[in-house]
């Protein structure tokens, strides 16, 4: 990460977002965990010291956005990251300093997901950037995604529009990426690590740095669009954009993100001649001065884009400035899906499509590779060997039957991370799942709506800590008779143990305040709040069983810290251990547990992987003629 | 570690029209597919040649599956291997290797692990899950060849299950005319694995290696 300029290192699309953000010297990092962004923060952490940066997690994106728009107007440049998902966390803070723009450069780097490979929609944040007014450059691979970011504080620093009584200052840009980018890996030669310069700094101007007053505000928007009218001028002619047209071209393409290295691998795979090309990484405001170029000297434009129709509208508007009649392919003929990731073949099929010639990949292996693919099981991802979510949503569904409420006889709301897990067999818990902190708000509705059977959110710390406050006071002081079970494994899990405020150290590793849920949960009103150790299944069930008697709002915390951390720390216990005498082979651990340590032998009786055991004894608890023993 | 070898003077031949080379990387979360996957870049990257990784991470770090495409060759660009272009696939349990089978073609030599690895409702649900031999069979209707090889045994007499994915890379470098060389591959094993457990790797590696050459002679 910090290596010498001109050295050839192998990076991740998100190692060289990371990468670039030194290389412009930048002061302050924040973000929120989300695949597929997480690493640029993770990449960062082990070198803050010697590179004299400031880099947290956040508790959610819009505070880490705040916080570099914090740092920036103060002066320092600043970049803050996040999954799609975040950016619409964000979105409130993010269109308003639009408006009341930044001093030191400010970078917001999202990560969509075509191919929902993290689970979560197929967001295209190409579209947002129109919506908030602000510049947009779009990686394609690892050498890209530094020079994006490079590019990107360029920008952010350089078009301030100097008014009256305001300084000059510019504005936060985006620089986006995708799964298939961010997680690409390829060689990227290092530049030089930019001295640092700092911004002017602070100084009060409520004309620029407040909303409040109608006409400012306007005044604010009518120089966000001269900005972005200079903007453009300079995308026109950035190095991030490519043109080239042989002589004697009949058909174009557009191209953007991953696609532009299909293309060029389609068209030397075939052979392919006299084909103009446009790839674009200046993605919002787009360069029309290019694109109306190629489209004058051609009869067909193919323009690859994954996700909405942004390019191609915009290659669709400007045709008709041409003055006759080209054939545009892309989504809106229906050449190419707007669902999912592209492929080189998806790229190879559209290309051929333009010029005339069949480049569909065919033989006569068809039939066994679908019957290849029809035999592969399905593998959903089950909880880990030793996992504390298993021993809650075990307890849970426990719970319910003894209370009369088994068979769909309550509803358990589901939300972001590890515990949705909770959905797949055996345990068949969580209903629905929707955005982070969802889960409380949806279950207070649920109840609204006339809804009798009781309705338990189900929520991970992380998630709490995000979204999860603002609606427990809701549910609290609107009276919402739900039960919140907040299952507290002391770290953000699903994207790889990031720590979250109850893990009792900060990004960077060092101790901190640990913030305990049992106590916001109280300040929000909630009386009847119980602490349990999952582990503990009778315990839990008990904590659970009580609650739901009780009725009105209650909530449980369960707490254990995640079996993967705790292997890692080296507090994992002793394998258990099944007494093949002992086993009747009823294998009621195996169904009720679903443990991916535990298995049936050939005789039938269970058996216990030692090396994958985490030791969390639950399958001792659940076994009826006490067969099982060992670990601590 | 593997003496005999042939040098860098065939690493064309086997490039293909646009010059590249395919290695496609089948597991399961905790396998050490994605390890796997660091050694062949970090090697074929000190090699000098031009290297392009693509990962599925997504939700599927732990338990679930896990495909990494590894693209040498000076033509390669994007992190995805094309419809049937895959050269080696190294899959680390049997049924993933029916997953990646878009990817296979005649073209393809597959080292397949026959340790599976069921998920857990595979268990609790009944459900039907291929025995290695089935896997074999129908991966033999796809692609020029497939060495079927027990991975997790052989790691098992090399001290443990978890060095798996060095046995599978030992019996690729036994496969004819491998694009990397065996000394940048045991380079690229010294940093990217635990010092402590190196020597154990090591000899998952030489079990790996020995155990190709012995399929290759109809052993």
């Amino acid at each position: 990460m910090l290596g010498d300029e001109g050295s050839r290192v192998l990076l991740m699309g998100n190692e060289a977002v990371a990468r670039g953000a030194i290389e412009a010297g930048v002061e302050v990092v924040a973000g929120y965990p989300g695949t597929p962004s997480s690493e640029v923060v993770e990449s960062l952490i082990p070198v803050v010291r010697e590179a004299g940066i400031r880099v947290e997690w956040s508790v959610n994106e819009k505070v880490a956005f705040d916080v570099c728009s914090g740092a920036s107007l103060a002066g320092a440049r600043s970049l803050v990251t996040m999954k799609m998902s975040g950016l619409n966390v964000a979105s409130d803070s993010i269109v308003s300093m639009a408006y009341g723009g930044v001093n030191g450069g400010l970078v917001v780097y999202v990560a969509d997901d075509p191919g929902a490979h993290a689970g979560m929609v197929e967001q295209d944040s190409r579209l947002f950037a129109r919506a908030a007014l602000l510049p947009m450059i779009d990686a394609w691979d690892p050498g890209s995604s530094r020079d994006a970011v490079l590019e990107a504080f360029e920008v952010s620093e350089e078009f301030g529009i100097p008014v009256e009584v305001s300084e000059e200052f510019g504005i936060p840009v985006f620089v986006r990426s995708t799964s298939s980018v961010a997680h690409m890996r390829g060689g990227v030669e290092l530049g030089p690590v930019r001295e640092r310069k700092r911004a002017a700094g602070l100084t009060r101007d409520i004309r620029r740095l407040t909303r409040a007053s109608p006409a400012w505000c306007k005044e604010q928007h009518a120089r966000l669009n001269e900005r972005m009218a200079k903007i453009t001028a300079r995308f026109e002619a950035s190095r991030l954009n490519g043109l080239e047209i042989p002589g004697g071209a009949r058909w174009g393409v557009i191209s953007t993100g991953v696609s532009r290295s299909y293309l060029v691998e389609a068209v030397e795979r075939y052979g392919v001649e006299g084909l103009a090309t446009l790839s674009i990484g200046t993605t919002n405001p787009l360069p029309e001065g290019l694109i109306r170029a190629l489209v004058d000297r051609v009869e067909g434009v193919l323009v690859l884009e994954e996700l909405e129709p942004h390019v191609e509208q915009s290659v669709r508007a400007l045709r008709g400035d041409v003055g006759r009649s080209i054939r545009v392919l892309g989504k809106m003929d229906g050449t190419l899906p707007r669902v999912g990731e592209y492929t080189p073949d998806i790229v190879e099929v559209a290309l051929g499509a333009l010029i005339g010639r069949d480049l569909a990949r065919r033989d006569d292996l068809e039939g066994p590779r679908v019957e290849a693919r029809a035999m592969a099981p399905r593998r959903p991802l089950p909880f880990c060997p030793g996992c504390s979510h298993r021993g809650t949503y075990v307890a849970l569904g426990q719970a319910l039957r003894e209370t009369g409420h088994g068979e769909e006889g309550a509803i358990v709301v589901g939300d972001i991370g590890c515990t949705i897990l909770g959905m797949h067999p055996p345990f068949d818990s969580c209903w629905m799942e929707v955005s982070m902190g969802a889960s409380i708000g949806l279950a207070s509705g649920i109840k609204y709506a006339g809804e009798e059977r009781p309705v338990i959110a189900a929520i991970g710390d992380s998630t709490f800590f995000h979204a999860g406050v603002p609606p427990t006071i809701n549910a609290s002081w609107n009276g919402a008779d739900i039960l919140i079970a907040v299952l507290d494994n002391e770290i953000t899990a699903m994207t790889g143990h990031q720590p979250s405020p109850s893990s009792g150290y900060n990004a960077a590793g060092e101790a901190s305040r640990e913030i305990r849920i049992e106590g916001l949960l109280q300040a929000s009103g909630v009386e009847r709040v119980s602490v349990v150790d999952p582990y503990d299944i009778s315990a839990s069930r008990a904590a659970f069983v009580e609650a739901l008697k009780a009725g009105g709002i209650a909530a449980v915390v369960l707490r254990r810290a995640c079996s993967l951390v705790a292997r890692r720390i080296g507090l994992q216990k002793g394998a258990l251990r099944v007494s093949p005498e002992d086993c009747t082979g009823c294998l009621l651990c195996v169904r009720t547990l679903g443990c991916p340590a535990m298995g049936v032998s050939g005789e039938g009786r269970a058996v216990i992987d030692e090396a994958a055991c985490a030791g969390c004894g639950m399958c001792a608890q659940v076994c009826p003629v006490g067969a099982i023993s060992g670990g601590g | 570690m593997c003496p005999g070898l042939p040098g860098r003077g065939h690493l064309w031949r086997w490039l293909g029209l646009i010059g590249e080379h395919n290695i496609l990387v089948s597991s399961v979360g905790g396998q050490g597919g994605v390890t796997l996957t660091r050694v062949l870049s970090t090697a074929a990257f000190s090699q000098g040649m031009n290297v392009v990784v693509g990962e599925t991470l997504g939700m599927a770090q732990r338990g679930g599956s896990v495909t990494s495409h590894v693209r040498v060759g000076p033509g390669v660009r994007g992190p995805m291997i094309p419809r049937g272009g895959c050269d080696v696939l190294l899959s680390l349990e049997p049924a993933e290797a029916l997953r990646v089978a878009h990817y296979l073609g005649r073209r393809t030599r597959a080292v397949v692990n026959t340790a599976p690895s069921p998920p857990a409702f595979a268990l609790l649900r009944e459900a039907r899950y291929p025995e290695a031999e089935e896997v074999i069979g129908v991966l033999k209707r796809i692609t020029g060849v497939v060495y079927p090889i027990d991975a997790t045994g052989l790691a098992s007499e090399a001290g443990s299950t978890r060095s798996m994915n060095m046995v599978v890379l030992g019996a690729y470098v036994a496969l004819e005319d491998p694009v990397l060389s065996p000394s940048s591959l045991e380079e690229a094993m010294a940093a990217s694995l635990p010092p402590r457990f190196l020597a154990m790797n090591k000899r998952a590696f030489d079990l790996g290696y020995e155990a190709m050459i012995g399929l290759k002679h109809g052993g």
